[in-house]
């Protein structure tokens, strides 16, 4: 019985272990290959450099593609945030039949594949008085739609656990005014589900691609696209820019979940 | 003059009315008690004095003052919920001092209340702990003790000790009881637990289906139901149309009556022979079904011990006093 037992545990950290190889593989190879000098015919690379990472970080093309990509995610996510939070009271607390309507549009953003919807905004945006088109206005707008229902299910998942109509009716009758009950009462309540889905979208829109290419291009450079144009430069260039770019949204959400669960 | 007056007072959900013409007058100082079914409109009737829920039409005076056109925050009255509601981000000094801060009354006093009504409940010692490391009966106590410390002109319960096991609503219920009685404070409470209410109250109004149907101290409502449906949810009376009445009782009997199972005395040389079905021990309590004259019934006997349990089949004499039997309409 006891012998089952181990070789079991013995089987499952295996198959962990080796599933968690095959996924670091790429990732290593990557690693190994922006730190090599060269490595064309031999099984290990001739030499180890930095060089590619003192290109890349003094490259400022690549600095201001990285800044705009940041600037275009939080633009996204903090009107996601002011849009989406209000959204939620107003549809949970007076409407919550509205629920189910908008279950069905928050659908909308992932049934619709992302070339489909470029063109669509290209027609609509593109000329006329709401021109935005190669300005990262309309990245902002389109990442929020992207954004949305990510954020709304989980928030809603957790409004859901902290039975939002018995505390905000408590704190009216104890004298709070709608807007107090809200920050005071509620809003601390959802910083887990708000964090979550924001840890998420961030990483998830800061690696987008198709929009940010059909809708802006070069005329806002984002990390993504900057990376596909170099993409004829050396693939050295290449992997230190994607081991950059990973580790870089490794550690910030690392970092930003450290500090959400210490503040608890 | 009555202390909180309810008049006319009307609200519906679309086309289904929830309640209509309720009117009730309650004094300073009194603990009443709603009692009914769920669904029977009397957690809508509280959210409506409360403010939670608005009125179709009607008036709720408060002190003579109408609170009908006030929002819930201007009304001054606490409410405790079955949900206990305490703010999860919150202390339990943060949370029962939370009205105080939302009166901008001054940190001292705030604090010299919040600890006087905590003394209140028995949970001084407990004034730095998060609700998630509170007990359920604990956690209602911190709603009761939030509710207070705003010195609310009425307190409202809803159902507050439905999800509380039995031992501590039993200690809770006699807590609450005598806590209102220490502050005086006009109290509506609500529940569908018979026994809740007959303890707890000065008054029970009973409710169905949008009205009330009963009103009155415990014993009144107890001995004399006004109706079947009364007689059906107070108690556990035994309910007999006129046929079957008139079959127990070998007289003719015109109206459906109803006899409470403990007025029904087992003896050997009782008027009406009948014969025993079963029985439930309900601990102090034996409860016996019985048949007699083709009638089933229930028979509450005082679990003495001394008396040997009549086993299933046997016969024995049953009477019953002209004056428990009660005819309802």
């Amino acid at each position: 019985m006891r012998a089952d037992a181990k070789s079991a545990a013995l089987y499952h950290r295996v198959v962990v272990w080796l599933l968690f190889l095959i996924l670091m593989l790429p990732l290593a190879a990557t690693l190994l290959y922006s730190l090599s000098t060269s490595w064309s015919a031999s099984i290990l690379p001739d030499g180890l450099t930095f060089k590619w990472y003192l290109a890349l970080w003094s490259d400022s093309r690549f600095l201001a593609a990285f800044g705009q990509s940041l600037l275009v995610c939080f633009g996204a996510l903090l009107l996601a945030v002011l849009l989406i939070l209000p959204l939620l009271l107003v549809v949970h607390y007076h409407f919550p039949r509205l629920d189910r309507l908008m279950n069905i549009l928050i659908l909308l953003p992932l049934a619709v594949p992302p070339v489909v919807s470029s063109v669509g905004l290209l027609q609509v945006y593109g000329s006329g008085p709401l021109a935005m088109v190669g300005t990262p206005w309309i990245l902002i707008g389109c990442y929020f739609t992207v954004a949305l229902p990510f954020m709304y299910r989980a928030i809603t998942n957790n409004l859901q656990a902290i039975n939002l109509r018995d505390l905000m009716d408590t704190a009216h009758l104890l004298g709070a005014s709608t807007w107090k009950a809200a920050f005071l009462v509620v809003l601390p309540n959802l910083r887990n589900g708000l964090m979550v889905s924001l840890f998420l979208s961030f990483s998830f829109l800061f690696g987008e691609f198709v929009f940010a290419n059909l809708l802006v291009g070069t005329r806002y450079e984002t990390l993504q696209v900057y990376l596909n144009n170099m993409r004829n430069s050396s693939g050295h260039f290449n992997s230190a820019l994607v081991i950059s770019y990973f580790f870089f949204v490794l550690i910030f959400t690392w970092a930003a979940t450290r500090l959400n669960r210490d503040k608890q | 003059m009555s202390y909180l007056s309810i008049r006319n007072l009307h609200k519906s959900y679309g086309t289904t009315t929830i309640f209509s013409d309720i009117q009730c007058e309650i004094g300073q100082g009194e603990f009443v008690t709603l009692l009914g079914p769920s669904g029977c409109g009397k957690s809508t009737l509280l959210r409506c004095v409360a403010g939670l829920t608005e009125v179709d039409g009607g008036q709720i005076l408060l002190d003579g003052q109408d609170l009908v056109p006030l929002s819930p925050q201007k009304r001054g009255i606490g409410m405790v919920f079955q949900s206990y509601a305490l703010f999860p981000n919150m202390t339990v000094q943060q949370n029962v001092g939370f009205g105080l801060r939302m009166q901008k009354v001054g940190k001292d006093e705030s604090v010299r209340r919040v600890d006087e009504v905590l003394r209140l409940v028995e949970l001084n010692d407990y004034a730095a702990r998060y609700p998630h490391q509170l007990s359920g009966g604990q956690c209602q106590r911190v709603a009761l003790a939030r509710s207070l410390v705003t010195r609310p002109r009425l307190l409202l319960l809803d159902e507050p000790l439905s999800a509380l096991d039995a031992r501590i609503r039993k200690h809770l219920r006699e807590q609450i009881r005598s806590i209102q009685q220490e502050l005086g404070l006009t109290t509506l409470f609500v529940t569908h637990d018979q026994e809740e209410a007959l303890t707890m109250s000065d008054r029970i109004f009973l409710m169905n289906a949008g009205r009330i149907v009963q009103s009155g101290d415990a014993e009144s409502l107890y001995t004399a139901p006004v109706d079947a449906f009364a007689a059906g949810f107070i108690g556990n009376y035994n309910l007999l149309d006129a046929n079957a009445a008139s079959r127990l009782l070998l007289r003719q009997v015109h109206s459906r009556i109803a006899i409470r199972p403990e007025a029904i005395r087992m003896e050997d040389r009782g008027a009406i022979a009948a014969e025993v079905l079963g029985h439930s021990l309900l601990g102090n309590v034996i409860r016996y079904r019985v048949q007699a004259n083709g009638v089933e019934l229930l028979v509450d006997v005082l679990n003495c011990g001394d008396s040997e349990l009549i086993g299933k089949g046997q016969c024995i004499g049953l009477s019953i006093d002209a004056s428990a039997i009660r005819e309802v309409a």
